[in-house]
């Protein structure tokens, strides 16, 4: 396994032998997890008395605030801050670093104030004077020759990588029975964290400082911010309670944590900067677009025999991410080239499950188009191009579920305007763990239980089964376990990024429970006829062996002064790689009006052991609602002309809402068996997009191949194909 | 604006940018009319504003009834409720997030002597005479209101920011209506986004609530 050591990549062992502890067990064998335990923060959550960063206030905190870049692309040649300095209550203005701006957003200048309304006067009194420059904020414009170039020393259009044979590929189509050649095109979504991106640092001078954070890693914060303060990293520690969403977004300091760093070092009073909603649309991050030119061949047996593929990844300034093609079938010989094509926008950043929905979203439009062509049913013909077969046990259940002996065959084929679909799709995901965690677990003399490690709670239920783990594996109810989790003072652990969280945080929790478990049975082996530690039984707040037993107290009551600590680390056989989802979806469109009503949704996902049944299903429930949002409402609107977006807040912006959540079934896969936990977030959010995409076109017949779906997609199709339809 | 609060006004900031102030209490008062709905505008209202017009600027002494206390709190014309209970008010109360500051996201709702409202589009100043509730006022951690205990049973948060929000706008719909339809819980918290994807599980939580509270 590669690790960075010093900037140099090595190749490290893993441990992976056979006596390094206890397994789980199986999956249907536990007593608190893969049980509905409620999430141990939710009273505290839905009493409004959960704190969060933007929660924060503190003795003599001033407020800050970001003033931004009304061009796609321009330079600053004058900032005036004269009259904003002069306003009661301003204490700081600091200036961006860089004075050319490449997006509309792009942070120009920084106060802070006594309250955000002065600081809020204090940017509309700075007075910026701007050169406009040649701005490019639409892919196809930004592929054309003599277009604006989006950054100086590189060309909009990047060649990234070519895959395949593709003399190889051009004699496999001309085996196959039909081709379908098509482009397919997603759109930049917003992640829309409700708790916007911002810290409080908690800075007076001095030597020390705390940064509380909004972020998906505890240890992302305490390096950027001790250089920007000038302290060392020790001295710097970072706290992360509750946050409020993050999902791909949220890791490090940020433009924003910079300019906090710096405003509190030049004020030496604490700065609570958080993202006003207009900053987090335009500069917090965004899932990258794709641009995807598919074609693909096949067998009229159900065979796909060649695919080629042209992808661009639309990632403003930055690089952007989308999954290679195929994606996850087998299309025989398969050529591919990608590309990186930038545009006057900020950087896409990551974005739950970065890079596939989007590849999802083309490949299982293709599919299903090619399925269509042949007259093949849909989960038949992707179970004849799946060669893993949990796709095939989950694509039978999700048909059975939906109802998918309902589906009209014909495309459209339903009598009455309003027209009922169907459409399927599958996913994958690595979602395994890695060597970060460290956990320290205490148990004191009067038998209280705390497990430390400073992790990160994202509302994806980390608490809530760290706990579970400590508490089945010391016989104890959840209630008896305490957790310190989101601290940088605490046990090491990685950030939560792309389903890593579960996998490499339980093994840890779970190898600390255990030592723990042997050093108290170690303890208290005296007073139980001196078994071996491996043979007293902890269970239902006992400790026995021997046919004695004592009460989880009285076998505290043997422990010396300061109890004992279990320090866990990480088993890499305690968790494992490789999910599987599949989704159906069943939509209504109104042909009259364009409108596309979602009526239900199934989707089913596997996971290894689930940790908490309750949790899992709701990240699937999420997952849905997510991908929802990306296929038919949700999507930046950028004007050419002022190359700015047009729609940077949520009475523009449509998120899903109550109005239009259709009926859905989330099912945890509990053939599954593997013992072993594996991260579900990403997985639970690739297929939805493809499967409400692929219902649209059996409910109407028309194949919308740009997101999002929007009644103006459909009216215009239906329109143009009831002109050339057969 | 009542001869009370002029009184108090902090006079170390008379003299600060008069022009904007104008401005801003221009607006703020007409921002205030649109959030209150059954606010009427009235001509003594308006006499009013004309004899304080030069003397609403900086800040002013408020009493606020934030879930059963009058607590006095100092902010200016332009301060919002939902700025007020979490900048302005010492200490805190934070149950209410802010999340869009402009009324689309429902994070904020309290309630205004019973009735759901958006504390980012409304004045503090306009809501010194009315009972303040907040999801805090609804229950707390250890003895939860039917509502916030439905959502920890159903699983109905996830990273909680919304929550408090859709607790609170539930709690009020509830007590109009007691047994509520699936539909009508969808229509009650159409106000409401939570971006995580909890959705199935809030109307789960409300209607399970509304059982709760009937037994």
């Amino acid at each position: 396994m590669p690790r960075v050591v010093n900037g140099v990549e090595q190749m490290v062992e893993i441990e992976v032998d056979e006596d390094s502890g206890p397994g789980w067990g199986p999956n249907d064998k536990h007593k608190l997890l893969n049980q509905r335990i409620t999430r141990v923060d939710g009273p505290l959550k839905a009493a409004g008395a959960a704190r969060y960063t933007y929660d924060q206030r503190l003795p003599g905190m001033l407020h800050g605030r970001i003033l931004r870049c009304p061009h796609g692309h321009a330079r600053v040649t004058k900032l005036d801050t004269e009259a904003a300095a002069k306003i009661p209550g301003v204490k700081a203005i600091i200036q961006a670093p860089l004075t050319e701006l490449r997006f509309a957003g792009a942070p120009v200048a920084a106060v802070a104030a006594t309250t955000p309304e002065i600081a809020g006067d204090a940017l509309r009194a700075i007075k910026v004077t701007y050169e406009v420059l040649p701005h490019v904020v639409h892919a196809q414009d930004a592929i054309k020759p003599g277009a604006p170039k989006v950054v100086e020393e590189e060309n909009n259009l990047q060649e990234k990588a070519k895959n395949g044979d593709l003399k190889k590929v051009e004699a496999a189509f001309a085996t196959a029975d039909e081709i379908v050649e098509a482009e397919y095109t997603s759109q930049r979504i917003h992640h829309a964290c409700l708790e916007t991106h911002g810290m409080v640092v908690d800075y007076r001078g001095g030597d020390t400082a705390t940064i509380y954070a909004s972020t998906q890693g505890t240890f992302t914060i305490p390096a950027d911010a001790a250089k920007e303060l000038g302290l060392q990293q020790s001295a710097v520690t970072s706290s992360v309670e509750h946050m409020g969403g993050g999902f791909g977004s949220k890791f490090g300091i940020g433009v924003e944590g910079m300019f906090a760093c710096r405003l509190s070092k030049e004020t030496k009073a604490p700065v609570k900067m958080m993202l006003t909603r207009y900053d987090e649309f335009v500069m917090a991050g965004n899932r990258s677009a794709a641009w995807q030119k598919l074609k693909a061949g096949v067998k009229k047996d159900g065979t796909i025999v060649a695919m080629q593929a042209r992808q661009y990844r639309l990632g403003g300034l930055g690089q952007g991410s989308q999954a290679g093609q195929p994606f996850i079938y087998s299309m025989g010989e398969a050529y591919r080239e990608i590309y990186a094509l930038h545009t006057n926008e900020d950087s896409s950043v990551a974005m739950r499950a970065p890079g596939y929905p989007q590849a999802s979203f083309a490949a299982e439009s293709l599919v299903d188009e090619l399925a269509y062509k042949i007259r093949m049913d849909p989960v038949e013909f992707r179970k004849k191009n799946l060669r893993d077969q949990v796709y095939h046990r989950q694509l039978d259940r999700g048909a059975r579920e939906i109802g998918w002996s309902r589906r009209n065959p014909v495309a459209g084929g339903n009598a009455g305007p309003l027209k009922r679909g169907f459409g399927c799709a599958v996913g994958i995901w690595g979602g395994a763990g890695n060597n970060q965690c460290k956990v320290a677990l205490t148990v004191s003399r009067d038998g209280s239980v705390v497990v430390a490690v400073g992790t990160q709670d994202l509302g994806t239920g980390t608490r809530t089964y760290t706990r579970a783990i400590v508490a089945e594996e010391l016989g104890l109810g959840i209630k008896d376990v305490k957790e310190q989790i989101g601290n940088s003072k605490l046990g090491g652990a990685n950030p939560s990024g792309g389903s890593t969280t579960a996998p490499s945080l339980a093994p840890s929790v779970k190898d600390a429970s255990v030592k723990t478990r042997l050093l108290l049975a170690e303890r208290v082996a005296p007073l139980l006829g001196n078994p071996k530690p491996e043979e007293v039984v902890f269970a239902d707040g006992k400790v026995s062996a021997n046919g004695k037993s004592l009460t989880w107290r009285e076998a505290c009551a043997a422990l010396p002064a300061a109890g004992v600590t279990g320090n866990g680390e990480w088993r890499s056989d305690l968790q494992s790689r490789g999910v599987h989802g599949v989704c159906f979806a069943e939509v209504e469109v109104d042909v009259e009006t364009g409108h596309v009503k979602p009526i239900k949704m199934v989707h089913i996902q596997d996971g290894g052991l689930p940790l908490n049944r309750l949790l899992f299903e709701s990240q699937i429930n999420g997952g849905m609602i997510q991908s929802l949002g990306m296929a038919l409402w949700e999507g930046r609107v950028m004007d050419a002309q002022l190359g700015m977006q047009l729609n940077p807040g949520f009475g523009d912006y449509k998120l899903p809402g109550t109005l239009e959540m259709p009926e859905m079934a989330p099912i945890i896969d509990d053939d599954d068996k593997r013992e072993a936990v594996i991260g579900v977030a990403e997985g639970c959010n690739i297929p939805a997009v493809g499967a409400l995409a692929n219902a649209v076109f059996n409910a109407c017949g028309l194949r919308v191949r740009e997101l999002p779906i929007t009644p103006d997609k459909i009216l215009m199709g239906l329109m143009n194909s009831s002109t050339s339809r057969v | 604006m009542t001869k009370s609060r002029d009184d108090e006004q902090d006079p170390k900031r008379s003299g600060h940018d008069p022009g904007r102030r104008k401005f801003l209490k221009g607006v703020g008062i007409a921002g205030a009319g649109a959030a209150i709905t059954d606010h009427l505008w009235t001509e003594a209202d308006a006499k009013e504003t004309q004899a304080t017009q030069n003397t609403v600027s900086g800040e002013t002494k408020i009493v606020l009834d934030v879930n059963g206390q009058k607590r006095t709190v100092q902010v200016e014309p332009r301060t919002t409720l939902l700025n007020a209970l979490r900048n302005n008010l010492e200490p805190a109360v934070t149950g209410p997030k802010l999340v869009c500051d402009m009324g689309t996201c429902g994070a904020c709702t309290v309630l205004l002597d019973g009735k759901p409202a958006y504390s980012c589009l409304v004045l503090a100043v306009d809501a010194a005479n009315k009972k303040i509730t907040t999801a805090e006022g609804l229950g707390t951690p250890e003895n939860p209101n039917a509502v916030q205990a439905a959502f920890v049973e159903h699983d109905a948060l996830m990273c909680g920011f919304c929550t408090p929000g859709f607790v609170t706008t539930i709690s009020a719909y509830l007590k109009k209506n007691p047994n509520p339809s699936l539909a009508e819980v969808r229509e009650a918290c159409k106000g409401n986004f939570c971006r995580c994807g909890t959705y199935p599980r809030v109307f789960e939580a409300a209607l399970a609530a509304a059982k709760a509270s009937q037994a």
